[in-house]
């Protein structure tokens, strides 16, 4: 049987011996690569696995409007969630929570059972619903704060302000331009977990606060954007339009004080309207401006010497020039007529002349010098340049653009040309952000009245208010004339360009609008009203949108303080105006109350006003009582108090910050405060007198 | 009884003490890997993997009552058993995870496959002892004795198992002084027609593999192209093995292990477990366990009377070094997934007890390697 040799089968057993020792050999070497070598990375990497960041989200920052109303805010709000792997009866979970959460069982259910980390069963809970779910106690359900976007006053002032979406993420208007700063910095817990999701009780737990979003505050005055918004919204009404806009400015600093459009939308809920209702018009949007735009053309020409206010011009009703034809709106023309009676007239063939007597090189300089052509640069999203015509562009182009044709311009851009010329020339840049505050209540950004450049002399401005203000007295903007106030401004009832080329033709093919400002003679106030593709017949600017400035003017002009003309204070409808008493003694205030006719209500008889009810400028039936609010009243006289910095400040608001501090303000001069006497930060008691020199802007950049 | 007294003398004391030491080892890993499964009874896993530990130790008593010599003149009967049940699987095994491996009788499961290679030993043990490799032709016999049941295997499918067939065949086939010439040709001729297989498999001509199978073979060469699907057992299991660095995380406290990361981590991946908790010192312990046990078994062939029992040796210890090697080198990313369980260690009464009676089976060669001299 001796028939395998001994000697091999060991020579081969020690081979498989050998074979054995190197394979575990080359086994170990490869753990110990992997335990000793790559131990740290693989550990790391481990680490990683387990810890899964959960999010604390940043309070957004708050938007305000001038006066700390707030327009935007972010609130808390209770939702519930679910993490399904860790609820352990799905079926009786959904059947205890869908009358709570007043969902249907099976979506429940469903919710339940889905393979996620977490599920949200339901946003937005009242705190009733909140607490029954809590008393519920199901393993793997609960209960978390969610930050929401809210906007107090509904539509006001929507497509300004613009909306944030569910993430925190600013989607529109200010609200997406001033992200950044808004959105803040989220935080984080880091948590160890397992390879299904759960937490591991003992684990490493870390905390990263999140830094909440700064704040702003913007120009925007609620009330006056309330008055723009009610009174647009009837103009558009009125006139049958598709829609319409008004855009308020201060002409002295270039503070947008309000923006309505409409039809608008509620940013609370903005998905459920259409998209075209959410973009800012006034901003992002040019037109054919039509008639207002004389004012640009008045200007240039007055400026250049071109016409003078009594040059004489005899209306060719059609004018041919440059191998077209320009023909007065007016059948058999205007006429013999003055420059300022042209104006009043809005004859065409007259600017188209004066536009070609510039030529088109000079005309085109005061076009850049108004701002037409080029951004504001106002910090808002999609801005449009508008688009104007080329310095060598052909004469009958330029001739168009004389009364307002043939050139694109912005809302924004024709209120700041009126402005420029409302504030004796200077083009201002637009802002609408005052101030950016970081969380903590310090200014980290304050926005100061910019002048970009002087467009016409303070003599060319002042002639051209003059017969602005004669257009609302006895030309085409006699309805925008309002008791007491000297509105001065422009009508224009423009042609729509046609997508197809041309012009629209037949009903609702006109935009009229109405460009302004008041009191002529020291404007406070500057506006554009556009209705687009009015429906009645005739669609002039005159007609419909001279009236809605008229309407606004008149109320804002008193809710700023603004005395009318030759004061009367109480007018013919029998109507009492309040006078504004803030900051004033208690004393005094009454005084001046009983002898309008009011009965002031004060609780204490001394200490200062901080309020008022009804506010300064109500027209209120004589008798009517109005409630005094009084700063710390009951210690008026032994109080230490620091001195706060008002400068940059308005007048008005000077007076109510030093009011707040239980301190007298006496004014100096008009404008934004300049120079305070004592320094801020001075200790002084409750009752001194605070002196406050107050400047224009220009003056105020020089300082 | 003079012989039984003298053949108990002769039983191999390290090669049980290293056996034991290895199913205790095998018993704390499942514990740990277990215990969280079912929080009500944490000893439910490892109650169960002793019972098999003890129905094992028993039977391997069992077989040193028998003389090995006496098996072979069973062989053939032995043979065809196997081949009967391993072709009754598909019919009466359910269908667990896509495969057909296991035989329900009553409360156990039993893996037949598992038991066939110890058949398969035994009878190709035989087989061989009868005359020396000479000439190609030879080859044929012991080729289609093994191929037969490991085509059933395959068909289960068991991609892992009828691997082990291919190295308890070479293993015994190179003891037995088959021509080194002749291994190498088969080898090579091996690789080709798994290399076919694998392409007309892939190819979707003939369904010898399934895809997954072949993905899942060939993963380990770069698991981070699908590293959350198949290629997430290897990278966890490495995780695993490498967070524990040196000297491990503790008992009972791999994070990986025990927060679930690590999957199939009582059977396929317990050698994680243990890497991970135990770190390279506990790893590097077992394994040398394992070598001992191995160097021991090859020990004890150069003592073997006949070549029956050189080959019986042989084939038990190219078994479970084909075992450790694959599944070892799996959780270190270096083998292909194919679920071998790790002797003594995994979850699994089957394998298990049959590697505990392949150790009797050691034992049993080893205690009769005396002549009679009278």
């Amino acid at each position: 049987m001796q028939r395998f040799s001994s000697m091999l089968i060991r020579r081969r057993i020690a081979l498989v011996f050998l074979m054995a020792a190197l394979f575990s050999a080359l086994l170990i070497l490869r753990l110990s690569y992997l335990q000793i070598v790559q131990a740290d990375r693989l550990a790391s990497l481990a680490l990683e696995q387990r810890l899964r960041p959960v999010p604390l989200l940043a309070q957004r920052g708050v938007i305000y409007d001038r006066n700390m109303n707030i327009l935007a805010a972010s609130m808390s709000f209770e939702a519930a969630y679910a993490i399904p792997v860790e609820v352990e009866n799905p079926e009786e979970a959904a059947q205890k929570l869908a009358p709570i959460l007043k969902r249907p069982v099976e979506e429940i259910e469903n919710r339940l059972k889905r393979p996620r980390a977490v599920e949200w069963l339901k946003l937005r809970l009242t705190p009733e619903e909140a607490d029954a779910v809590r008393r519920l106690d199901l393993p793997g359900i609960g209960i978390q704060e969610r930050p929401l976007r809210f906007y107090p006053n509904g539509t006001l002032a929507a497509q300004l302000i613009g909306f944030a979406g569910i993430d925190n993420q600013g989607l529109e208007g200010l609200e997406r331009q001033f992200d950044e700063y808004l959105k803040g910095q989220n935080g984080m817990i880091v948590q160890e977990r397992d390879a299904t999701g759960r937490t591991i009780p003992a684990g490493i737990e870390r905390r990263i606060e999140p830094t909440d979003g700064f704040d702003l505050v913007l120009t925007i005055d609620k009330v006056i954007q309330h008055i723009a918004e009610r009174e647009i919204e009837k103009g558009v009404l009125e006139a049958n339009a598709d829609w319409g806009l008004f855009l308020g400015v201060n002409p002295k600093t270039g503070e947008i004080l309000a923006v309505a459009q409409y039809p608008t939308f509620d940013p609370n809920e903005y998905a459920s309207y259409p998209a075209d209702t959410w973009r800012n018009k006034a901003f992002t949007d040019y037109f054919e401006p039509g008639s207002t735009f004389k004012m640009v053309t008045a200007a240039a020409a007055l400026e250049t010497g071109v016409a003078t206010l009594d040059s004489v011009y005899v209306d060719p009703v059609t004018l041919h020039i440059g191998g077209g034809r320009v023909s007065c709106w007016r059948a058999g023309g205007h006429g013999r007529q003055t420059f300022v009676e042209a104006m009043q007239n809005s004859c065409n063939p007259v600017f188209a002349m004066l536009a070609d007597q510039m030529t088109g090189p000079t005309f085109h300089k005061f076009l850049t010098a108004f701002g037409f052509g080029s951004r504001s640069g106002i910090e808002f999203p999609g801005e449009s340049p508008g688009a104007i015509p080329k310095p060598n562009d052909r004469i009958l182009r330029w001739a168009n653009v004389g009364f307002g044709q043939g050139i694109g311009a912005t809302a924004l851009q024709m209120v700041m040309a009126a402005s420029a010329i409302a504030n004796g020339g200077e083009l201002l840049k637009p802002y609408v952000v005052k101030e950016i505050r970081a969380p903590d209540g310090t200014v980290v950004h304050r926005q100061a009245p910019e002048v970009v450049r002087r467009a016409v002399s303070p003599k060319t401005a002042e002639e051209l208010r003059g017969i602005l203000r004669s257009v609302v007295q006895n030309g085409s903007g006699r309805q925008a004339e309002v008791p007491g106030y000297d509105v001065a401004g422009k009508t224009g009832t423009a042609q729509i360009a046609s997508p197809q080329g041309g012009y629209l033709q037949g009903p609702k093919s006109n935009m009229a609008s109405f460009l302004a400002f008041a009191p002529y003679d020291d404007p406070v106030f500057a506006g554009i009203v556009m209705l687009y593709r009015v429906g009645q017949e005739p669609s002039y600017g005159g007609l419909w949108a001279a009236p809605v400035f008229g309407r606004i003017v008149s109320e804002v002009l008193e809710y700023m303080g603004v005395p009318r003309r030759d004061a009367q204070d109480r007018v013919d409808d029998g109507l009492v105006r309040v006078p504004n008493v803030i900051n004033l003694d208690v004393h005094d205030a009454e005084e001046i109350l009983l002898a309008h006719g009011l009965t002031p209500q004060a609780e204490l008889s001394h200490g200062f006003i901080v309020d008022q009810t009804p506010p300064p400028g109500a027209r209120v039936a004589p008798g009517t009582r109005v409630i005094l609010t009084f700063y710390e009243e009951a210690h008026a006289h032994d109080v230490h108090v620091e001195v706060p910095d008002v400068l940059g400040r308005s007048m008005k608001d000077a007076a109510m910050t030093l009011a707040r501090a239980g301190l007298r303000i006496q004014i100096e001069g008009t404008g934004f405060a300049v120079e305070q006497s004592p320094q801020p930060g001075t200790i002084l008691h409750e009752g001194d007198v605070v002196t406050v020199r107050f400047a224009p802007p220009q003056s105020a950049r020089q300082d | 009884m003079d012989i039984e007294r003298r053949l108990i003398r002769n039983l191999d004391i390290p090669l049980i003490a290293t056996t034991l030491a290895l199913v205790a080892f095998g018993l704390v890993a499942v514990y740990s890997a277990t215990y969280s499964l079912s929080p009500a009874d944490p000893f439910v896993f490892v109650r169960r993997q002793l019972v098999w530990a003890l129905v094992g130790i028993a039977g391997a008593a069992g077989i040193l009552l028998t003389d090995y010599r006496q098996w072979g003149r069973l062989a053939r009967l032995i043979y065809l058993i196997t081949l009967a049940i391993l072709a009754a699987v598909p019919l009466f095994a359910p269908n667990i995870q896509g495969a057909s491996r296991w035989l329900v009788i009553g409360p156990v499961q039993l893996q037949p496959a598992e038991f066939a290679k110890l058949a398969v030993i035994v009878t190709l043990a035989r087989r061989l002892s009868l005359g020396p490799i000479e000439r190609p032709a030879d080859l044929v016999g012991p080729l289609l004795h093994v191929a037969l049941p490991m085509a059933l295997i395959v068909l289960q499918p068991d991609l892992g198992t009828s691997l082990i067939f291919v190295v308890i065949l070479f293993g015994m086939l190179y003891v037995a002084g088959t021509p080194v010439k002749y291994l190498l040709v088969l080898g090579a001729t091996g690789i080709a027609v798994f290399l076919v297989a694998a392409f007309v498999s892939s190819q979707g001509w003939v369904p010898i593999f399934k895809e997954y199978q072949l993905r899942r073979l060939f993963i380990f060469l770069n698991p981070y192209q699908d590293r959350t699907g198949d290629g997430w057992n290897v990278i966890q299991s490495m995780i695993a093995i490498g967070s524990g660095g040196f000297f491990g995380k503790g008992l009972f406290a791999g994070s990986q292990t025990q927060l679930a990361f690590l999957p199939a981590r009582h059977t396929d991946f317990i050698f994680s477990v243990i890497a991970e908790e135990l770190g390279f010192l506990g790893a590097f312990c077992l394994l040398c366990l394992y070598l001992l046990l191995l160097v021991r078994g090859i020990r004890l062939v150069a003592y073997a009377k006949d070549t029956f029992g050189v080959l019986i040796i042989t084939g038990v210890v190219s078994m479970l070094f084909g075992h450790i090697l694959i599944n070892v080198g799996m959780t270190l990313g270096v083998m292909p997934v194919t679920g071998l369980p790790l002797p003594f260690a995994s979850v699994g009464g089957t394998s298990l007890v049959s590697n505990l009676l392949g150790v009797g089976m050691i034992l049993n060669v080893h205690m009769r390697r005396h002549k009679i001299l009278f």
